[in-house]
């Protein structure tokens, strides 16, 4: 767990904005392992996620610090209601299918995209497009030409990416990032939730809420 | 598929033979689905289990391609010898188990909770009925409408507000006494937590509470010795020992869901199973000495 260490030994406070990153898409895309190579630079046979894992990074990005929480979901979405939680507050929501697996793509249509209208709670929350393992690419069924139409389609940014060799990982976090920096409504929110977190617990609530809580 | 057809007519005496036809055209439609993330999954199986089980471990290339093939497998060249004859087999009898019990099918983490009975069991049968009867109660955390593990993560939530009240007030501040961060360790009870070995402790001290819940052995003689009486819930007690145990960090460090969940999925290889049952059994005095006695 070198990551959690590292990422521990580092002041949570010292940060400019904290964003929240959803990963999201069929079993055996690769969710985990771009995630895996984003946070520590390696790449493991995984076992399939259950529930929800999470990971924190730290990175520095046009003179920001930035404190992001990933979220990294199971593929098979069997509890909806259950699941529909890991959806609110996300600024960024990365769908993930695999290049060589026709049947992922065509279910982000199908699924993925109706669940993140369904759960997203922040309209202009950014999507990103990322079509993974590109190192095999003669096994190849969904072309980089389908996967810059469906983006323009439902107004998302792309990639192609392969957490096997490395190939575009860290640059689809920062363009997901950027394109956040560049939404004010997502960066004042974020600015808001850091407030919230600094706030020491033992602190009394604003009172607008402690009537609320009171009635 | 390796069932001799004397087993799939007990399939279909069990289950009237209709069970999974009465679905209609869905029914492929989802045995389709299930198929592909059962492969996945099984080719992902890790190998912890290897030490545990020589005569698997050192089967044969001819044998494990046949078991391969019948199982139709593929993307499995890359795995070594053993490891593709235990996912063979894990698609075999989760396949099987899927048209044995289609309203639950297969969910991800059933893997994870078939792959040690395949790895102490040579045979597929004897593996198969095993893990029906570990999943006449286990199945109710997959039940689609969520009635199962949402009893599962309450019960953890209030035996941590009855045991560790303080600890509870936290979660609630939080926003996180729904106990969902414990959902892991429900679902696939302790399996990516613990060891191999641990988990097959944990288990067996959780079906010998079981059992003693369902015969009556051993109740009278616990409340004799003051002890622990047995219980049906003892996976969740702890579960909610794990996190109790953690109270301190939690308290101090965890403001959020996320943090706490990752704190308890960062739990995986530190636990000790035997000291975490003594807290369970701990929490199981305190939460029966506290509440008040139910009418019956």
């Amino acid at each position: 767990m070198a990551l959690s260490s590292s990422s521990s030994s580092v002041s949570g406070n010292e940060f400019d904005h904290l964003f929240k990153i959803l990963l999201i898409g069929d079993s055996g895309v690769g969710k985990s392992s771009l995630l895996l190579r984003f946070t520590a630079d390696t790449f493991d046979d995984l076992s399939p996620t259950i529930g929800v894992d999470f990971k924190l990074k730290l990175m520095t990005l046009e003179g920001k610090r930035l404190k992001l929480t990933i979220w990294d979901t199971a593929g098979q979405e069997r509890f909806r209601t259950l699941t529909s939680s890991y959806y609110r507050g996300a600024q960024g929501v990365i769908l993930v299918y695999d290049v060589t697996r026709r049947d992922t793509f065509t279910n982000l249509q199908d699924v993925w995209l109706k669940e993140v209208e369904l759960y997203s709670t922040n309209q202009d929350c950014v999507k990103l497009l990322v079509g993974n393992k590109v190192d095999r690419d003669s096994e190849r069924a969904v072309s980089q030409h389908e996967g810059i139409a469906f983006a323009r389609k439902y107004g998302c940014l792309f990639l192609e990416s392969s957490a096997k060799t490395r190939i575009n990982v860290q640059q689809c976090f920062e363009e997901l990032v950027r394109k956040i920096l560049e939404t004010p409504s997502l960066v004042a929110e974020a600015k808001s939730v850091k407030k919230n977190i600094l706030r020491p617990g033992n602190e009394p609530p604003p009172p607008e809420n402690a009537g609320s809580c009171a009635c | 598929m390796p069932f001799s057809e004397s087993q799939i007519e007990a399939f279909s005496s069990i289950n009237d033979g209709s069970a999974f036809w009465k679905k209609g055209p869905k029914a492929l439609d989802d045995i389709v689905t299930w198929q592909r993330i059962i492969r996945l999954d099984a080719v992902r199986m890790n190998a912890e289990w290897v030490p545990y089980s020589p005569s698997q471990a050192n089967v044969s290339d001819e044998e494990t391609s046949k078991v391969a093939r019948k199982a139709g497998l593929s993307d499995d060249e890359h795995l070594e010898t053993c490891r593709r004859y235990h996912a063979a087999r894990l698609v075999s009898i989760l396949e099987a188990y899927a048209l044995y019990d289609p309203d639950t099918g297969y969910c991800q983490g059933m893997s994870d909770l078939l792959s040690p009975f395949v790895a102490l069991m040579d045979d597929d049968h004897q593996a198969f009925w095993c893990f029906v009867s570990f999943m006449r109660t286990a199945r109710h955390n997959f039940r689609l409408d969520e009635v199962g593990i949402r009893r599962q993560l309450n019960g953890t939530s209030d035996i941590i507000r009855v045991a560790d009240p303080e600890l509870y007030d936290h979660l609630v501040k939080i926003k996180a006494e729904d106990c969902t961060f414990v959902y892991r360790m429900v679902v696939v009870l302790f399996r990516r937590e613990l060891t191999f070995e641990q988990t097959i402790c944990l288990w067996e001290v959780i079906w010998a509470d079981s059992t003693a819940m369902r015969t009556g052995k051993g109740v009278g003689e616990a409340q004799k010795k003051k002890k622990a009486p047995p219980t049906n819930d003892l996976l969740l007690y702890t579960i909610a020992a794990a996190v109790c145990r953690r109270r301190k960090f939690i308290m101090e460090n965890c403001k959020g869901m996320d943090e706490l969940l990752r704190e308890c999925n960062a739990m995986a290889g530190t636990l000790d199973v035997w000291q975490m049952l003594d807290d369970a059994r701990e929490l199981v005095s305190r939460v029966h000495g506290r509440r008040p006695e139910t009418p019956t």
